[in-house]
């Protein structure tokens, strides 16, 4: 396997997220690389792009804390972002071909949509559309 | 500006795609789950898939923050009632609607949709012109004023050929307002100004006049 320098880890607020932040943090001490941590924000139609939304960035801004907490505990320095987007997938990968990502990796909730799990939205559009690998982490049933 | 494409087909992705290298802000409403991805992934995240002619969808795509919609779908129907949403509803300062059937555009225009758009008449003012056999082409239409501008060719076998244009039976609110001379040139028309087989004769009119004009100078 190629040397691992970047790692992206797009960030929701869920648990989970704890355990894909400090698995990259574990994988780039290894190869010495960076991790960013993203969060997007996603605004809807009825407002631009570049819209102020205290409540949202707020939000962000929390999740984002908690996610350099959590690095520290492992003691590793992680750069996040907060990003704006029509659409949250798309963005992550624009973001992830801008910083020459090598590696992303997403934490997934246990979730069922009528009744049968469901990956969501944002995931499946990273693993068919990132350039560089997507490791998926999945949150246990029992959790 | 912020633009609203209803209908994702050739004509809509094609506009998206340019408006986009303009640098505005454009989404474009489609209803098929398969263009809508294809555009999103040629042309980013500006594709929302849903029913334009709903309300709840023009909402969900910020159309009270929209400067102008395009409706460009397949169907007359669906472009009148999307832009007229937007109109009333909205209050969308510009509406635009491509129109399949011209004989719609009367139809557009009473219920106050700003321009319409018609392929098939595009395409005919180019066969006019083109034509030998189409002694009318229509250069500009003032819709606001419901006028339009024709240049229409006087044929040798014209009943006007000879006469002074004094002598004409121009329609009111007609206006002969230039006369391409073979002989002399372009001029402003006199009523002593002679009608020749060849001329062509540049006049302001109304639609409903055409037809009137057209037999006075062509005979046909």
């Amino acid at each position: 396997m190629e040397k691992i320098a970047n790692i992206m880890v797009p960030v929701s607020g869920h648990k989970i997220d704890e355990e894909a932040i400090g698995l990259a943090c574990r994988v780039a001490r290894a190869g010495k690389g960076r991790v960013y941590v993203v969060y997007v924000i996603e605004v809807t139609r009825t407002l631009p792009l570049n819209a102020e939304l205290e409540t949202e960035v707020k939000k962000g801004e929390v999740i984002l804390d908690k996610a350099e907490r959590v690095a520290e505990e492992v003691d590793y320095e992680v750069e996040s972002e907060l990003l704006q987007a029509r659409e949250v997938g798309p963005a992550l990968v624009d973001e992830a071909i801008e910083r020459g990502v090598d590696l992303i990796i997403i934490g997934v909730p246990y979730k069922k949509r009528f009744g049968e799990f469901n990956l969501g939205k944002v995931a499946p559009y990273m693993l068919k559309n990132a350039p560089c690998r997507v490791w998926l982490v999945r949150q246990a049933i029992s959790d | 500006m912020y633009i609203i494409v209803a209908g994702g087909g050739k004509v809509g992705y094609y506009l998206a795609k340019e408006l986009l290298s303009e640098g505005h802000e454009v989404l474009v409403i489609e209803q098929s789950a398969k263009k809508c991805e294809q555009i999103s992934e040629e042309l980013g995240s500006i594709a929302l898939r849903g029913d334009a002619c709903e309300t709840t969808t023009l909402a969900d795509a910020g159309m009270a923050r929209a400067d102008m919609v395009v409706a460009v779908t397949g169907d007359d129907e669906d472009n009148l009632v999307i832009c007229q949403v937007a109109k009333k509803k909205f209050n969308a300062p510009r509406t635009i609607a491509r129109i399949n059937n011209p004989k719609n555009e009367p139809i557009f225009r009473k219920l106050g949709i700003d321009v319409t758009v018609s392929s098939t008449n595009i395409i005919l003012e180019h066969l006019e012109a083109e034509l030998p056999t189409h002694s009318v082409v229509h250069l500009l239409e003032l819709r606001a004023q419901g006028l339009e501008i024709l240049d229409i060719k006087v044929p040798p076998n014209s009943p006007a050929v000879g006469k002074l244009l004094k002598d004409l039976p121009i329609p009111a609110n007609s206006v002969v307002s230039l006369h391409l001379s073979l002989k002399h040139g372009p001029s402003i028309p006199k009523g002593d100004s002679v009608i020749e087989a060849g001329d062509a004769m540049v006049v302001v009119t109304t639609p409903e006049n055409e037809a009137r004009l057209k037999e006075v100078l062509t005979g046909r």
